[in-house]
């Protein structure tokens, strides 16, 4: 069985133009995400992880390069809503309360059954009893767990994710990676996840791209084969180390720690 | 709680400011109004208690006393029919109407022209030096030449005196909300592009409730100038009513007392102005969910 290319770039590239010269964010991306899939984008700053995200969402456009999103262009894609976006911060509307800010997309796309989706939604990421809270009344974490509602509520088959837990603590980030697995083995959608924690990266992903900067590039990708339902306790694992190693080791190679 | 601490707390200081003025003003009155008042002070012997008395009650002083604005405030306003045009509050009234209407074009006009501002670039660069070119013209210049200008089509009365109001008070509210709309940061406008959301439901539900607080803002500066720019716009025609028109009758008698109070009546009407937009944004803060 062949499992069906979601996301799929052959030779993408992308330059900014800044006063100081062209910046080469991202250079030769050939990477393919299947359906189902839950793939880490990791590396240093600066080495286009975020940028490749935005690509596939249509924030940037390439400059050189091809890229298709459910056999669209990027732009069609994101015409047709095939995706959910978490940012990095929360991007909450200050003026909306909770279920307000979930049902957001679902008011602009027009969608009927409005009240249960936002309902469902702040029930899968633990924040039933919220719904009229405004975000200043909610931890970081909380916040971050609405804006992640919120994307899920369009009951997108794609989710981009930018290091929706880089602001958290540890504690919570355990917590909101354990319960974002459980989520993908339920709902078998496919993610693109942005981080730069090698432990978070392997305990999620089912394929790990490690990236380097100047330019961006990849430089190595890993098929993890984890079993599908693991807990935090696996990171102890020899498996699991041995992945994680070899990350690093990637992360090394494109000199991503010299400067 | 902490509201009503700060209350408290601020009675002393207002208080002393208070006084400080008032006291200021009766020795302001008696330095003053000697001058007139010489003749009629001789005649009675002179002495300070004569100079103090006849300087703070004389009938046309250069400055009068504090407690005479109050009596000619009382006079007019509580003792006189509101509809009679001896009353002061009938005079309010007639520039309060168009002031609420000048004020109501002007925030039309300001908001109208942000919107078109941040949405179509080449407007920025095109239109926003007529609309600051509009305020460095002295308002007392273009007044007349609105009023006669507007005559000549046959509307004369309240909408000429609105027009130059809302003249003056479309500017602050042009200029906060540009800065409003474009307030929201990169990351809430992504979100919309995101959803591919149209212009419309970005202005909605992102760019207008952002815009609240730079609103607001405007809005208190614009309704006090909508005011000034109603009473502005009472002194060329020669209106025989309103705030400006009690100004300009009582500067042709000598009539400072009728002046002053006419002042007075201005700023008390220029207060409530602002604290009503106070309240509105206070109301409208506690449903955009606004930290207590």
């Amino acid at each position: 069985m062949t499992a069906k290319a979601v996301i799929e770039t052959q030779d993408l590239s992308l330059t900014f133009t800044t006063a100081d010269g062209p910046v080469y964010a991202l250079q030769g991306i050939n990477l393919t995400v299947n359906d189902g899939d839950f793939v880490s984008l990791i590396g240093p700053s600066g080495c286009g992880k975020t940028t490749l995200l935005r690509v596939i969402a249509d924030l940037e456009r390439a400059s050189n390069g091809s890229i298709q999103v459910n056999g669209m262009s990027t732009e069609r894609a994101r015409m047709a809503r095939a995706y959910g976006y978490v940012f990095q911060a929360p991007a909450l509307y200050p003026w909306r309360t909770v279920e307000k800010n979930v049902g957001l997309p679902l008011e602009i796309m027009g969608i009927a059954d409005a009240a249960s989706r936002v309902k469902r939604n702040l029930e899968m990421v633990n924040l039933a009893g919220f719904e009229k809270k405004f975000p200043w009344q909610l931890s970081g974490g909380m916040q971050q767990r609405v804006s992640i509602a919120r994307a899920l509520a369009v009951e997108p088959k794609l989710l981009l994710m930018d290091e929706p837990f880089g602001a958290l603590d540890e504690i919570v980030r355990d917590k909101l990676n354990q319960q974002l697995l459980e989520l993908w083995a339920a709902t078998k959608k496919t993610v693109v996840f942005v981080t730069h924690s090698i432990p978070e990266a392997v305990f999620l992903s089912s394929k790990i791209v490690v990236m380097s900067p100047r330019p961006g590039r990849i430089i190595d990708v890993i098929e993890t084969n984890l079993p599908a339902s693991r807990t935090l306790d696996i990171r102890e694992t020899p498996e699991f180390l041995k992945i994680a190693h070899r990350v690093r080791e990637g992360l090394k190679a494109g000199h991503s720690y010299e400067d | 709680m902490s509201n009503t601490r700060t209350e408290s707390n601020s009675i002393l200081p207002v208080t002393v400011v208070c006084v400080i003025i008032l006291v200021a003003w009766y020795i302001a009155a008696i330095f003053m109004n000697t001058v007139v008042a010489q003749p009629k002070i001789e005649a009675l012997g002179g002495g300070f208690a004569n100079t103090v008395n006849v300087s703070w009650s004389l009938d046309r002083p250069v400055i009068p006393a504090p407690h005479q604005v109050v009596v000619e405030v009382w006079n007019t306003v509580f003792t006189i029919a509101p509809w009679k045009v001896k009353s002061l509050v009938y005079h309010v009234w007639v520039t309060l109407s168009s002031t609420l209407l000048g004020f109501f074009l002007g925030t039309l006009l300001g908001v109208g022209l942000a919107v078109a501002i941040v949405h179509f670039k080449l407007l920025s660069k095109s239109l926003m030096p007529w609309i600051i070119a509009s305020q460095t013209i002295p308002i007392l210049a273009i007044a007349p030449m609105v009023i006669v200008v507007l005559g000549s089509v046959g509307l004369t009365g309240l909408v000429p005196k609105s027009v130059i109001s809302m003249y003056l008070c479309f500017f602050p509210v042009a200029i906060g909300m540009v800065k409003g709309l474009t307030s929201p940061d990169p990351m809430q406008l992504d979100l919309m592009r995101t959803y591919n959301a149209s212009v419309s439901q970005v202005l909605w539900k992102l760019r207008f409730p952002a815009a609240m607080p730079f609103l607001f803002a405007s809005l208190k500066v614009a309704v006090a100038i909508a005011l000034t720019g109603a009473i502005v716009g009472e002194l060329p025609t020669g209106a025989q009513s309103g705030i400006g028109s009690r100004m300009l009758a009582g500067s042709y008698y000598g009539q400072t007392i009728q002046i002053w109070s006419a002042l007075v009546a201005a700023s008390v009407v220029a207060a409530m102005l602002v604290y009503g937009v106070g309240g509105i944004e206070r109301i409208v803060n506690r449903h955009m969910g606004a930290r207590a």
